[in-house]
């Protein structure tokens, strides 16, 4: 497992995958072709990976993203170190911080 | 124009400060009106902001004027219900989740907690001044959302039209102006807010003025979305740990902890850590009449252009008894799952 800030990247094996899960279409890329695992609000900074693979929104317990790399790829961000993968599926996860009553999602 | 273009330009959409663009507005409203079948309004009013809008609208009434009866059914509900039918049935259930996800999804949560932001703003302040919660509340829910409605329209394909397409008129008013109501006689439209400052999650935040601000004067603090008082952004940068604790509110006590940084806290109060290891260090502030705040004291990986490593500090739950548990939460994970090999 990997991770890039506040982001976590967990790799997930293939067989575990329902096929209505791995067949289904990729979310589109950005306007730099990135597949982008989470972006910032402000300044838009990106953990994103480029090169070949999909990026798959799960609802079920897989979720709630799924990166496939069939080649490996590279996580880039502004402010990280570029982190390189091996090819395979992965789960994508953003880190979460504890609110009493609520909890909500960390932006880095 | 490609999905991704789109979804930029539908962000910028909800996300737009500054005065309407009247002229552009009024056409939208005028042909939402005839998509839906209505005679045009008499008469186009503007206000500066929702609550200047509520206000207007209630005047108007009070004051016998024949506004009619709202027509956001016909504007808005109608021709929007049978858009989503229409694609429902082009890409089914499955095709439609799909879709949203890569369309609306993205905009949704942020736009739709602005609007709740907005609509508990405009209740709380008519009602201070008023007692008319009530009415207020009738009144809002006659409103269409101009610009916060951009997930929907992006996802129902509205926009670019000339006027003739069933959601053209919406989608112009979305692209021009604010909040508006459409009544049968009188159509009432809201200017955009002048500020919205929001952090990187996309929740209201600023410490220094109202991080909504409406050129009427209606405006919204927060810090980190979470409401606070006007006067309380004051105060916040000559806090004590002193103050902090006697702070009785639990949730500005938060916000003050956040703002003065646990850090700086913990050093000023004497606290040690709780738990030290690889993962980070776990730490704990026990507070009267409240859960505690545990919290793991983090390190980036990658260092700042200076060199030094940059610290944060995550809440986790009360319970947490180590700094690997904490951190392990915070992914969702068990603790001994959790086990990155790289980290930047």
């Amino acid at each position: 497992m990997y991770r890039q800030g506040d982001v976590l990247i967990v790799p997930v094996e293939e067989d575990a995958l329902p096929e209505h899960v791995t067949g289904r279409p990729g979310l589109p890329r950005d306007a730099r072709g990135r597949l982008v695992l989470a972006q910032g609000e402000v300044t838009g900074h990106a953990h994103a990976v480029v090169g070949p693979g999909k990026l798959v929104r799960e609802s079920g317990p897989f979720g709630p993203t799924l990166l496939h790399l069939p080649d490996g790829g590279r996580v880039v961000h502004e402010e990280h170190a570029a982190i390189p993968l091996p090819r395979g599926w992965y789960r994508v996860v953003r880190q979460r911080e504890y609110v009493p009553g609520a909890v909500r999602i960390v932006a880095d | 124009m490609g999905a991704v273009e789109e979804l930029g330009r539908w962000r910028r959409v909800a996300a737009r400060t500054g005065p309407a663009d009247r002229a552009e507005a009024e056409t939208g409203v005028r042909w939402a009106y005839r998509a839906a079948g209505l005679a045009e309004p008499e008469r186009i009013v503007w206000a500066g902001s929702p609550r200047g809008a509520v206000t207007a609208v209630t005047a108007m009434k009070e004051a016998g004027e024949e506004v009619g009866r709202s027509v956001r059914r016909e504007v808005r509900t109608l021709p929007w219900a049978a858009e989503r039918e229409r694609l429902h049935r082009l890409l089914g259930p499955a095709g439609w989740s799909e879709h949203w996800a890569r369309t609306a999804a993205p905009l949704w949560e942020t736009t739709r907690s602005l609007v709740e932001r907005v609509r508990t703003g405009v209740v709380e302040e008519v009602v201070a001044s008023s007692g008319q919660g009530h009415a207020v509340r009738s009144i809002l829910l006659d409103a269409v959302f101009g610009q916060h409605d951009a997930p929907w329209l992006f996802a129902l394909g509205a926009g670019g039209g000339d006027g003739t397409g069933p959601l053209d008129g919406l989608a112009a008013v979305a692209r021009a102006a604010g909040w508006w109501w459409p009544y049968e006689k009188v159509a009432v439209v809201a200017e955009r807010p002048l500020e919205l400052h929001r952090d990187e999650a996309g929740r209201l935040d600023r410490s220094d003025g109202p991080a909504l601000a409406f050129p009427d004067g209606f405006a919204l603090h927060a810090w980190k979305g979470m409401p606070v008082p006007a006067d309380f952004l004051a105060e916040l940068g000559s806090l004590t740990p002193e103050r902090i604790r006697a702070e009785e509110n639990a949730e500005l006590r938060r916000v003050m902890l956040e703002h003065h940084g646990y850090d700086r806290y913990l050093t000023e109060s004497g606290a040690r850590p709780v738990h030290r290891d690889s993962t980070g260090v776990l730490w704990r502030i026990d507070l009267e009449d409240d859960e505690p705040v545990v919290a793991v004291e983090v390190v980036n990986s990658t260092p700042e252009p200076d060199g030094t490593y940059r610290t944060y500090w995550l809440r986790v739950p009360p319970t947490t008894r180590t700094a690997r548990e904490g951190v392990a939460w915070t992914f969702g994970l068990h603790p001994d799952a959790y086990e990155p090999m790289v980290q930047s």
